[in-house]
């Protein structure tokens, strides 16, 4: 038990990290947003109202009476009821609606895109790494010259090569625009053939690093005296391989996948911005290049918030399949 | 993302080591430098050589050839002048967020692990922190409140530095803190060193690996960061690197334009350049954990099975070994087992004695066929004269055969308290697996009752068999172990130190045990030891080995009274005597056995 308190007191420390980083990076930072914020809005029509002013002021600092205490304060309270401001570039509707619209997007595309990349990867990897000294040896090196190579670069590459030049896979977007978003089969068999050459291109760029990974822990493992007992014990070679060897060896990669999700969100951005992809990366851009702060801060924490539980599922995981962690925490 | 798992890192050796310390050349080493360099020299020399990269010129899109080698951008500007200065600009960011990320990850990875403490925690709890909050939508907050003419390389440099040192403090924390329990950090500190000095003087050498290795992998990320961060147009904004290369051949269309030559070529230089430092940082990984080499490939030569199996003298021999030697196929060949021949009778324990690295664990492996490349059979039979009838010639056996052979027939016992058993799955499943291995007809209820009846036999309580190894103390994972090679009722069990890293209350209670078992189901016991006074006591006959080779075989009593072997009157001299008289080694019954040897870490002789 100590060893899921301990993991929940460290999110809890890790979430408000996040948000008080949130917090100060605006007011850190040289210029003054909310001016930049108002400008825009009143641009658009929209009513400056003091009370909006307010809200933007807590959000992103400026020039409110209150102290800095108070200000944070109030963020926090903010932050936990989801009241999360107005979005500037889609005045006037707020910023959790377009979050909670394009949110979905990227769950599925990169979730599902990581999910086949760390399989891929594990699977490869075990096999490399118990196959040591055969011709496997030579996908090391192969793999990591997909890692060094930009990943947009080589989307961008694929895209013109597959999508442009040969017309396997439409150039750009989520879905079929012919069609209204819903859960009917047309839908749905649309937003898998538009999202499979971004996932392609994820696979592709970050399976050698799980191999490579699992592959050099497949070494180690398979020098330890359980799998020479378990030889000694005249088990079939997949047998060892598998629950002796790939079992141990996993559980550092498992961990490493935790880890690894940030990256990913952080790869979904570049994935979204090259594809057009209707996800949360693309609306954080956008966020960016029209100076939609409010939006921005939000995406940012609920990307934050996401990864963080998706690390707390993992390490829950992990306590499961390594029953050492469950007693030492 | 090569580093993200912690490795498992192989304990440096100690402070003399410098040679350790730099790579073994191999092929892979050459060519990622050969990349490095080429790739440097286009960043340093080149824009020297090249004309003014913004030069416009009104002769958009020429493909290469000519006056222009890789033709030139829509705006006519020279394909290569701009890639020359680009090279400069992004690895002059990757050298800047190299230092700056390595020297960040060493102050909270090894100071923080050295003093130890509070602040351990505190940094420990920020690195770990700092890992789980998403760097690049960070890194794109940032560099968007930083307003554009005010984003420089610098900018870029401190800003990807701050997001990216955290994995690199995890690494450096596990490897310092294993470092700092060894004994020469500890012999300094003692000493009364200054704390910085022990860092410097003792730590940092033997860390060096490592950084090397997290540096290498922050220049990586900091070049392909800072092109992600180009091609979202969020890259700095006063310098061109390849990042903004990229961009603006992105922007001008040049892919649609069919301009391969404008966007591929900053590309594969990325590509190349970090292929060429993951190559580097292979040769290192190879330093921090040797095991990762590569092992040659060689054509495996048959053992020449000289002379051919042995047919049985007589029914009461289980096990005949006939010259067998053993060689490691490394560049000097290792002549570990030199033309032993032993027999091993029913019922009896033979014991083997010798120091380590004398060659008893690979001459016990290989009669089990164990033993693993480099180490070769060359000479030699073994011979199993099975109580069923029949001789079976174990060095000649199938893959398949040699399956069903082992543990039926001849079982092992390693040093269970070490790493024997596997760690992350239940005791019930690693007993039932042999079974459901060897005895397929067997029901689950069988396999179950023949479980719960051999740990009966070896006195540990049946509900440890839904236990896991870490759960049970050091003796009574031996006791598994022995439970697990009684499984199949073999008529030899070979023992590797058995008792080796236990304390000597619970090694008299193991040895006890296994003299009972003997007596009670009648198989043969090769013991394998350091510890030629307990197989004095143990033994049934003895074999003293000494580099390779069987030095004195005689009954436990006969060397007990007259060692004849210069070698082995001093391995019996070695052991210090409780009363001054070499007879007091004998222990026998309730006698204080001599202090706990437990110095030997793993069964000896590097087979593995």
């Amino acid at each position: 038990m100590r060893y899921y308190a301990r993991k929940f007191a460290f999110y809890l420390v890790a979430l408000w990290a996040a948000l008080t980083l949130n917090f100060f990076i605006p007011r850190l930072m040289p210029g003054n947003p909310v001016d930049i914020l108002m400008a825009k809005l009143s641009q658009r029509g929209g009513t400056v109202d003091p009370s909006a002013r307010r809200a933007y002021e807590l959000l992103l600092g400026g020039n409110t009476g209150d102290s800095l205490f108070q200000q944070y304060l109030s963020y926090l309270g903010n932050m936990f009821r989801g009241e999360l401001g107005v979005s500037v570039s889609n005045f006037p509707a707020p910023v959790s609606d377009i979050i909670a619209e394009a949110l979905p997007w990227t769950l599925m595309l990169v979730g599902i895109a990581t999910f086949l990349s760390f399989v891929f990867g594990i699977v490869l990897g075990t096999f490399v790494g118990w196959r040591r000294g055969t011709w496997l040896d030579s996908l090391v090196p192969a793999t990591t010259v997909l890692a060094a190579v930009p990943y947009f670069w080589l989307a961008l590459i694929l895209v013109a090569l597959l999508s442009s030049a040969w017309g396997w896979f439409p150039l750009q977007g989520g879905y079929d625009v012919i069609l209204s978003p819903g859960w009917n089969a047309d839908f749905i068999g649309s937003a898998i053939y538009y999202g499979t050459l971004p996932a392609l291109t994820i696979v592709i760029s970050s399976v050698g690093g799980w191999l490579l990974g699992m592959r050099n822990m497949m070494v180690s493992a398979t020098a330890e005296d359980y799998v020479l007992t378990a030889r000694a014990k005249g088990l079939r070679d997949s047998r060892i391989m598998i629950k002796y060897a790939a079992r141990n060896a996993v559980l550092p990669s498992v961990a490493g996948f935790a880890i690894s999700l940030g990256f990913v969100v952080s790869g979904s951005i570049v994935t979204e911005q090259v594809f057009s992809y209707p996800g949360i990366g693309s609306k954080l851009l956008q966020a960016v290049q029209n100076n939609d702060y409010a939006l921005m801060q939000g995406i940012f924490l609920v990307i934050t918030v996401a990864v963080l539980g998706a690390n707390l599922v993992v390490d829950l995981l992990y306590a499961v399949i390594d029953p050492r962690t469950r007693v030492s925490g | 993302m090569t580093n993200l798992s912690p490795v498992t890192v192989a304990p440096p050796r100690g402070r003399s080591g410098w040679r350790s310390m730099l790579p073994r050349w191999s092929p892979k080493l050459g060519v990622g430098l050969v990349l490095i360099v080429l790739i440097t020299l286009i960043g340093v020399v080149g824009p020297l050589l090249v004309g003014d990269p913004s030069t416009i010129r009104d002769i958009g899109l020429t493909t290469p050839g000519g006056e222009f080698w890789l033709g030139t951008t829509l705006t006519g500007q020279d394909v290569v002048a701009q890639l020359a200065h680009a090279t400069r600009g992004s690895l002059y960011i990757g050298l800047l967020v190299g230092v700056m990320a390595t020297a960040l990850s060493a102050l909270f990875g090894i100071v923080g692990s050295y003093v130890g403490g509070y602040v351990d925690e505190g940094f420990n709890l920020f690195s770990n922190v700092m890992l789980v909050i998403p760097g690049l939508p960070l890194v794109i907050v940032i560099s968007a409140f930083v307003p554009a003419d005010q984003r420089g390389s610098w900018t870029i440099a401190v800003v990807l530095a701050i997001t990216g040192w955290a994995a690199s403090a995890r690494v450096l924390r596990a490897q310092t803190l294993s470092l700092r329990n060894r004994d020469y950090v500890a012999a300094a500190k003692v000493s009364g060193e200054k704390p910085w000095r022990v860092i410097t003087v003792e730590i940092l050498p033997n860390l060096l690996p490592l950084l090397a290795s997290q540096f290498v992998f922050s220049v990586i990320y900091a070049i392909l960061s800072e092109a992600g961060l180009s091609f979202l147009g969020l890259g700095a904004s006063n310098s061109s690197t390849l990042g903004t290369m990229l961009y603006y051949a992105q922007n001008g269309f040049a892919l649609q334009r069919e301009a391969w030559w404008w966007f591929v070529p900053p590309g594969l230089i990325i590509a190349l350049l970090g292929c060429g430092l993951a190559l580097v940082n292979f040769s290192i990984d190879e330093i921090i954990n040797p095991k990762l080499r590569d092992i040659p490939r060689r054509d495996k030569a048959e053992a020449a099975r000289t002379p051919d199996p042995v047919p049985r003298p007589d029914d009461d021999v289980v096990l005949t070994v006939t010259d067998l030697s053993v060689v490691y196929q490394v560049d000097k060949p290792v002549h570990a087992v030199k033309d032993v021949s032993i027999t091993l009778r029913r019922g009896e324990i033979l014991g083997l004695a010798g120091e380590s690295g004398c060659g008893k664990t690979t001459l016990a492996y290989a009669i089990n066929r164990l033993h693993r490349p480099p180490a070769e059979v060359t000479t030699g039979s073994v011979t199993f004269h099975d109580r069923e009838g029949g001789d079976i010639d174990v060095l000649a056996l199938t893959p398949g055969e040699l399956r069903a052979f082992r543990w039926s027939k001849l079982s092992m016992v390693f040093q269970g308290a070490m790493n024997a058993l596997n760690p992350v799955i239940s005791i019930r499943a690693q007993l039932d697996d042999v079974l459901t291995t060897h005895r397929p007809e067997m029901t689950k209820a069988q396999r179950r009752a023949r479980c719960e009846e051999v740990l009966k036999l070896v006195g540990v309580d049946v509900r440890r068999l839904s236990s896991f190894p870490h759960e049970l103390s050091g003796g009574m994972r031996q006791r598994v172990m022995i439970a697990m090679a009684l499984l199949l009722d073999p008529q030899v069990m070979i023992m590797d130190e058995p008792t080796t890293a236990l304390d000597v209350v619970v090694q008299r209670g193991i040895l006890r045990e296994i003299l009972r078992l003997r007596d009670e189901i009648g198989f043969a016991v090769l013991f394998i030891t350091h510890d030629l006074p307990l197989l004095l006591e143990l033994a049934d006959r003895i074999a003293v080995m000494k580099e390779g080779e069987v030095v004195e075989y005689r009954a436990a009593q006969d060397m007990f009274e007259h060692p004849e072997h210069p070698y082995t009157r001093q391995l019996l001299d070695s052991f210090p005597s409780l009363t001054g008289e070499r007879g007091s080694f004998v222990r026998s019954g309730e006698q204080t056995p001599p202090v706990d040897r437990s110095g030997e870490p793993t069964p000896s002789g590097g087979v593995r």
